[in-house]
C-alpha cells in the first residue's frame, strides 16, 4: 500500500483500466462458453483459467496484493494451500469401485 | 482506551491492525467459500442428470457481473479519493458502490422469484416438462363424509389439528360436524379443544385403571411367591406397573352434516388414495377422489433421459400430440445435421450442447404447433402466428393436463429439484448475504463517519480500505460463480 500522493494519483488511472479489462474479460467469458470445444471439460478448463486471471487482477491491483507486507502473504499461503486441497478432493471419488461414467458417456 | 494502530503501522507487522484483521477474516472466508465450491465439484462430478448449462438468465447474470466490477472500481476510487482529499468524489464513489450493490440484489431477487414460479414435472418415462402452473396444483375430493382424527396420547410430531390443517382446504362453507358425543357443532378452536381435552382425560383415566390392575396383579403374585425367582419376578413386574404411564392414541370420527368438497395443496397432505386423503396432521378424510390432474403451461420438453426421444410421453395424444412431436423431431434433426456439418469427427453423444439443443425442446412460441413447413427454427414464423393476447401469456404456450399416474416427481426450481439448484441457491444465497453485509458496512462509513472524514481522514481512509478489501472479495467470488453457475 502506498501513501505517496503521486503514486495514488497514478494508480487511479490504473484502476479504471483494470475495471475495463475485467468487463471485457467478462464479455469474453460469455462468448467463450458458446464456443463448442472438443469436450465440455475443455470449455470449463478454459473458462476457469480466464476466471482465475480475472480474480488475480482483482487481488493484485484492487486489493493491492502486488505490494503488500510479508505477513499477509504468509497468512494467504496457508489459505491457498488448503483451498487447493479442497478443490482436488474430488479426485478421491475416483477410488469408488462403482464408477459412474457420466451422463453422456453411455454406450448407445 | 484508544484502539492502538488504527492509523499508523504496528512495528512488528508493518500494518495497521484492522488490515491484518481483515486479511485473517478473508482467509477464513476463502475456506468457507472454498468448501462450498468443493461441494459444487462433488455434486457436478456425481450428478446423474445432465448438469444445467445456460439454464439461468445469462443476460441478468452478466449485468450483475458488470455492476459488481463497476462497484469494485468505485470502492477503490473512494479510498484513493480520501487519500487525495477529494471528499466530494469520495462520497460519489461510495454512493455508486452502494447503488451497484442495490441493483445487484434487485436483479438477484427477480431471478429467485422467477425460479420459485417455474416448475419441472418429471414423467414416468424420464421426460421432464417445464412450465408454469396457472392455477397452482390441488388434489380434489368430493362427497367427503367423515374426518378421522387421531388424537395422540403423548407428545408426537403429528397430532390432530384439523382446525389449522383441514378446514382451509374445504371448498365453500364449512358445515357443522357431528361430534362423538352426538351433538352437532361447528368445528373451531374451542370445540376441538374441548374434544381433545375430553379424549385425553378418557385416555388418562384408562391408563390409571390399567396401572391399578397391573399393580394389583403384581402384588398378588408377590404375596403367593415362594421361590426367590418368583419373588424377583413379582418385584420386577411391580416396578414396571408403577412406571406404566403410556397414554394411548384415540381415534375420533367427525361426520359433517353435509358432504364436504376438499381441494388440498401438496403441502397440506401426506398422501392420498382413490377414497381417502391424509392431511399433514394425520387426519384422514374419506370420500371420492375427483381430480388430481395437473394443468401445466409447457415451455420446455426435456427428453434427454428418454431412450427414444420422439416417443416421449410428452407427445402422447393426451398431451402435446403429434403436431408438437413433428416440430420436436424437425428441430432435433436440424440441430444434429448442423452439428454433423460443423464437427464431422466429433462424437454426437458426448456433446452436452448438442444433447441439450436437440433433445431439450423449448420452441414453444404459440399455443398451437407450427405448420409443417416452418417446423425447424421456425421461431419467427410461429411467433407471427401467435394468437392475439386474449388469455394473457398463456396464448404463447401449449397447455397440457397431466394425469397423476404419469408424474413421478414435480417441483419448482428450488433446492428440492436437483443438486444443481441446491448448490446454486446455497452459493448465491451466501454470496448475496455478503453483498448486503458489505454494502451495509460501506453505507455506515459514508453516512455515519462524516466527522471522521473532516477530523481524521487517514483513519477513515483505512476503514474504507478494509471495507473495500471485503467488497473486492465479494466481487472475486462472483467472478467464479458467474461462469460456474450460468455459463459452463
Amino acid at each position: 500500500m502506498s501513501d505517496n500522493i503521486e503514486e495514488i494519483q497514478k494508480s487511479v488511472r490504473k484502476y479504471i483500466i483494470i475495471g475495463i479489462a475485467l468487463l471485457a474479460l467478462s464479455g469474453f467469458t460469455v462468448w467463450l462458453s458458446t464456443v463448442e470445444l472438443p469436450t465440455h471439460g475443455l470449455n470449463i478448463l478454459v473458462g476457469m483459467i480466464v476466471a482465475t486471471f480475472k480474480a488475480s487482477l482483482v487481488a493484485l491491483i484492487f486489493m493491492h496484493l502486488n505490494h503488500e507486507r510479508p505477513v499477509i502473504y504468509k497468512v494467504l499461503a496457508f489459505t491457498v494451500a488448503f483451498a487447493i486441497v479442497l478443490f482436488v478432493l474430488f479426485i478421491l471419488s475416483a477410488q469408488d469401485p462403482l464408477v459412474f461414467e457420466g451422463f453422456y458417456n453411455r454406450n448407445e | 482506551m484508544d484502539i492502538p494502530y488504527t492509523v499508523t503501522s504496528r512495528p512488528d507487522t508493518g500494518l495497521y491492525n484492522a488490515k491484518i484483521g481483515i486479511w485473517l477474516f478473508l482467509a477464513s472466508e476463502v475456506m468457507l467459500f472454498g468448501g462450498l465450491f468443493s461441494a459444487y465439484i462433488f455434486l457436478r462430478v456425481g450428478a446423474d442428470y445432465p448438469w444445467p448449462v445456460w439454464d439461468l438468465d445469462v443476460k441478468l447474470g452478466f449485468w450483475n457481473t458488470v455492476f459488481l466490477i463497476i462497484s469494485s472500481v468505485t470502492v477503490v476510487m473512494a479510498w484513493a479519493s480520501i487519500k487525495l482529499r477529494k471528499y466530494t468524489q469520495y462520497k460519489l464513489c461510495m454512493l455508486a458502490t452502494i447503488a451497484c450493490a442495490a441493483i445487484f440484489m434487485v436483479n438477484k431477487s427477480m431471478e429467485y422469484a422467477k425460479k420459485f414460479q417455474h416448475y419441472a414435472v418429471k414423467l414416468t418415462d424420464g421426460t421432464i416438462l417445464t412450465g408454469h402452473l396457472p392455477h397452482g396444483y390441488q388434489v380434489k375430493f368430493e362427497n367427503v363424509d367423515a374426518l378421522e382424527l387421531t388424537i395422540v396420547g403423548s407428545n408426537k410430531a403429528v397430532d390432530a389439528d384439523p382446525v389449522n390443517h383441514v378446514l382451509s382446504s374445504v371448498v365453500g362453507d364449512v358445515p357443522k360436524f357431528k361430534f362423538p358425543s352426538g351433538e352437532e357443532k361447528e368445528l373451531n378452536k374451542a370445540t376441538f379443544g374441548e374434544l381433545r381435552k375430553s379424549m385425553r382425560d378418557a385416555a388418562f383415566a384408562k391408563m390409571q385403571d390399567e396401572r391399578a390392575k397391573m399393580i394389583e396383579a403384581a402384588e398378588k403374585a408377590a404375596s403367593v411367591a415362594t421361590t426367590d425367582f418368583a419373588k424377583y419376578e413379582a418385584a420386577r413386574k411391580l416396578t414396571i406397573a408403577k412406571n406404566y404411564h403410556s397414554l394411548s392414541d384415540t381415534k375420533v370420527k367427525l361426520i359433517p352434516s353435509a358432504p364436504l368438497k376438499i381441494a388440498a395443496k401438496p403441502s397440506q397432505f401426506f398422501g392420498y388414495t382413490d377414497t381417502s386423503l391424509t392431511f399433514v396432521d394425520g387426519t384422514i378424510a374419506t370420500g371420492k377422489l375427483v381430480d388430481d390432474k395437473m394443468t401445466l403451461e409447457v415451455d420446455g420438453v426435456d427428453t434427454r433421459a428418454v431412450a427414444q426421444s420422439e416417443q416421449s410421453l410428452a407427445f402422447d395424444h393426451r398431451y402435446l400430440g403429434e403436431g408438437w412431436q413433428k416440430a420436436f423431431v424437425a428441430n432435433r434433426d436440424h440441430h444434429i445435421a448442423d452439428f454433423e456439418k460443423k464437427y464431422p469427427t466429433r462424437d454426437k453423444a458426448k456433446s452436452a450442447t448438442l444433447q441439450k439443443e436437440s433433445l431439450f425442446f423449448k420452441e414453444f412460441h404459440s399455443a398451437e404447433p407450427p405448420a409443417a413447413g416452418e417446423a425447424h427454427g421456425g421461431k419467427h414464423g410461429a411467433e407471427a402466428h401467435a394468437p392475439a393476447d386474449s388469455h394473457g401469456h398463456e396464448a404463447y404456450h401449449p397447455t397440457v393436463v397431466i394425469e397423476k399416474k404419469d408424474i413421478t416427481f414435480f417441483s419448482n426450481f428450488t433446492p428440492k429439484l436437483n443438486t444443481y439448484y441446491a448448490i446454486y441457491f446455497t452459493l448465491t444465497g451466501l454470496h448475496g448475504l455478503h453483498v448486503v453485509a458489505g454494502a451495509g458496512v460501506l453505507a455506515y462509513f459514508l453516512f455515519f463517519n462524516g466527522r471522521m472524514l473532516r477530523e481524521d481522514p487517514e483513519h477513515l481512509a483505512n476503514r474504507v480500505e478494509v471495507g473495500g478489501l471485503f467488497w473486492h472479495f465479494v466481487d472475486l467470488v462472483w467472478i467464479f460463480l458467474f461462469p460456474l453457475l450460468y455459463l459452463l
